[in-house]
């Protein structure tokens, strides 16, 4: 499955995500200081950071599951509408990957999957269900489509969870530590899935904990901490040759285990 | 950053955008004018009928007024209270025999749970009221109210309990055991205390159905609030008044004993 | 046998005239009756007061949960005082006794110039205290939600209504069956209250108490009302526990 009309990111390619100057407080604290992001068409951004410094936040403000008090967030061009059928529209258009999954309890992974694009996108039962079994395949979970998610495991749900989010076809997929939730033998299944999207070109924008995945795969990393975006570079610059001091005290306090 | 645990009535409507907001602001504005309007529909009726003249209200001026009120509510919780106890131990015997493994038992105490679950209270306190005399038996006002409000309560008493036991992890059982306690002991030295730990909170919240049905004192004679209610009432003839406030006391003991029953629940978490 | 007349005085005669009387003891000397007799004599009016209990049953647990449906939606939409509204009048009606809400229907309301017939204030009384428990349990169903799920739904692009339509409440529902069953058993105990006031014709309870003041029914005219209480709320256990099997969410 292809996502991009060449199979390589230029540097032409239009800004699929744009973030300029944006800020957030929770009450009284600044989570997000001035943030200005832009993620390109078909690119591969991790973020990387210790826990408080906003990065989850980050991601939830792109499809507006968190507000921000000011700045611009504009998804392929249009700005993010603040309210009602827009931003309906919008949010249908990007994926979100939740870490603690999020599947609907009472429907079966087949429904799971289908739910969306029957009632938001509109689509025929039978052509959705026909796309969900064939993307419950290429997650290798589509022996399980009669289950509910109670009955799977964490790495299963994960990788439905990313099936339910590309059968909305989105332009660009958010991944909320999708494996923060897993045990260590789930994660590298819902990792090689993960790869295997970036491969084909899909937009996704990543909040991970795990670098060794982050180095393989990210076309940028950014690295966050105290809510300011501190270092944006190539996962080779940064990881070898980190810049700030924090990053690097942050580089060390996870190899030191 | 780590988001605080949400329940689903904050979660189920978003941050609202500029229009929303404008929308809410409007109707919490409405909605305040139709309360406010509610209000005064109910106290011009009160006015209209010259319910709110002083005669009927400045009775609870009075400390006789309170006292004898007070009076009628140790009637009710004296009632209360002893039901509770008789319910209390009738739910844990029916209860064990539930659990027990003598089918017999077993089949006996889940038909009289079933039964004690499935009639009415009022139907229980006529059974004292009219039957129980039939055969001879005088009882005083008090158990005529107390018992049958017990035995219409030790049904729910005994699956509240027996859902508590249920609780309890078998590992706990499986250790006592193993440490050479006999199993009678193991239940009411480890399992049991643990089960009604758990149970605490719907305990209490029975203890208000149990007090609820004590209103129904009125039937058997027995002094407690209502019947006191009744006596101002026919003194000071301010029947409207005294219903309404002591329909208040009531309420407020209730909330009040649901509101213990949480915080022990979130103390107990 | 010699049980003491004890004829409780009427508060007030209305001024249409209704008293109030609550029935007492036995009458004396009249024959203890034995079931056949009692089926003989009474037997329609036995069959006749179950339907009346059960139609009473069914209205009142039909309002208390539209009732119910609507405290709900109010309690949960963002408008603070509506939000304050629905939980007061939970506090209201989960709080109160039966009786005395009865009491306050039947007796005062006419002093504000308010005459309700008997049947009314009972079905009042029967459908706004469920309707207040029916609204803590569809709350306590929507709480059995996970957020993250509400989320989800929202980032895939699902509006308000399809929400509420796809996600909330269906698994609200389904989660509460099991308390929706004991809330219908609940309601058919509290349509006992019909027997405290002149209703034609007569509920189970009401029925029970008019035989015992005309003649001697003795345990087996109680019995008779009892089981066919119990046998209810047993059938009505088994519909629901069936229905909580099928419908049940696993998480």
């Amino acid at each position: 499955m292809n996502f991009s009309e060449n199979n390589t990111t230029s540097a032409n390619a239009a800004p699929i995500i744009e973030l300029s100057h944006v800020d957030k407080h929770f009450g009284s604290l600044h989570v997000l200081k001035d943030i200005s992001l832009t993620v390109k068409k078909g690119e591969v951004v991790v973020i990387i950071g210790p826990s408080g410094s906003g990065k989850s936040t980050l991601c939830r403000t792109i499809n507006r599951l968190e507000t921000i008090d000011s700045g611009e967030i504009r998804i392929d061009g249009t700005a993010l509408p603040e309210e009602g059928k827009k931003l309906a529209l919008l949010r249908s258009q990007v994926g979100m990957v939740f870490q603690s999954f999020n599947l609907f309890s009472h429907k079966t992974i087949l429904d799971n999957v289908t739910i969306a694009p029957i009632d938001v996108l509109g689509k025929s039962k039978k052509e959705a269900r026909a796309e969900a079994m064939d993307l419950l395949k290429r997650v290798g979970v589509d022996s399980q489509a009669s289950k509910v998610p109670a009955q799977l495991s964490g790495g299963q749900q994960q990788r439905v969870a990313i099936a339910r989010a590309l059968a909305m076809h989105p332009k660009a997929i958010l991944f909320d530590e999708p494996t923060s939730a897993l045990d260590p033998e789930m994660i590298g299944e819902v990792l090689d899935v993960m790869t295997s999207l970036a491969k084909d070109g899909m937009t996704m924008v990543i909040v991970t904990h795990e670098m060794n995945f982050a180095r393989r795969v990210a076309d940028r990393i950014i690295f966050m901490d105290g809510g300011s975006i501190l270092e944006e570079n190539t996962p080779d610059e940064f990881f070898s040759h980190p810049q700030t001091k924090r990053a690097q005290d942050f580089l060390n306090s996870i190899q030191a285990h | 950053m780590k988001q605080t645990q949400s329940s689903i009535r904050d979660v189920l409507y978003e941050a609202p955008g500029p229009k929303a907001r404008k929308r809410i602001a409007v109707i919490t504005v409405l909605s305040l004018l139709a309360l406010a309007a509610l209000a005064v529909a109910v106290i011009r009726r009160f006015a209209q009928t010259g319910q709110l003249d002083a005669r009927y209200w400045s009775i609870f001026t009075r400390y006789t007024t309170w006292r004898f009120l007070g009076y009628g509510l140790t009637g009710t919780m004296t009632a209360a209270l002893t039901a509770g106890v008789i319910t209390f131990f009738a739910g844990l015997l029916l209860m064990m025999g539930r659990i027990s493994s003598c089918k017999v038992l077993r089949v006996l105490c889940t038909v009289l749970i079933e039964f004690s679950r499935g009639v009415p209270t009022l139907l229980f306190i006529y059974f004292f009221l009219l039957v129980v005399p039939q055969f001879g038996i005088r009882l005083p006002a008090l158990w005529k109210v107390a018992l049958p409000v017990a035995i219409s309560a030790c049904g729910v008493v005994a699956e509240v309990l027996r859902s508590g036991v249920n609780a309890v992890p078998k590992g706990q059982t499986e250790a006592a055991l193993s440490l050479g306690m006999q199993r009678r002991s193991a239940f009411f030295k480890i399992i049991f205390p643990q089960a009604l730990r758990y149970v605490i909170p719907a305990l209490i919240s029975e203890l208000v159905i149990v007090l609820k049905d004590t209103t129904f004192a009125y039937i058997v004679n027995y002094s407690d609030l209502m019947q006191n209610a009744r006596v101002l009432i026919s003194n000071y003839d301010a029947l409207l008044s005294v219903y309404l406030v002591t329909a208040v006391i009531y309420i407020l003991i209730n909330y009040a004993l649901n509101k213990i029953s949480v915080a022990v629940a979130r103390r107990t978490q | 046998m010699n049980a003491a007349r004890q004829i409780f005085k009427p508060c007030r005669l209305f001024p249409t005239g209704r008293a109030f009387c609550f029935l007492s003891g036995p009458a004396k000397g009249d024959n203890h009756m034995d079931i056949s007799a009692l089926l003989t004599q009474y037997g329609d009016k036995y069959l006749q007061a179950l339907l009346t209990t059960w139609k009473l049953t069914v209205f009142s647990f039909s309002l208390a949960f539209l009732i119910g449906i609507a405290i709900t939606v109010i309690r949960v939409c963002p408008i603070r005082p509506l939000q304050l509204f629905g939980d007061f009048y939970i506090q209201i009606f989960r709080n109160i006794p039966g009786a005395a809400l009865l009491i306050l229907l039947v007796y005062a309301l006419p002093y504000l110039n308010i005459v309700l017939s008997y049947y009314t204030c009972v079905l009042i009384a029967t459908s706004l205290i469920p309707s207040a428990f029916c609204s803590e349990y569809l709350m306590a169903g929507m709480n059995t939600i996970a957020p993250g799920q509400i989320e989800a739904a929202r980032a895939l692009g699902m509006s308000f209504s399809k929400i509420m339509k796809n996600i909330v409440i269906p698994q609200a529902l389904r989660s509460s069956v099991l308390s929706l069953t004991n809330l219908l058993v609940a309601t058919m105990l509290t349509t006992a209250l019909a027997s405290q006031v002149p209703m034609n014709p007569m509920d189970l309870t009401g029925l029970v108490s008019h035989i015992n003041t005309r003649a001697v029914g003795g345990v087996t005219a109680f019995l008779i009302s009892a089981v066919l209480y119990c046998t209810t709320a047993v059938i009505i256990g088994q519909i629901g526990t069936r229905i909580d099997r099928k419908v049940r969410i696993l998480r």
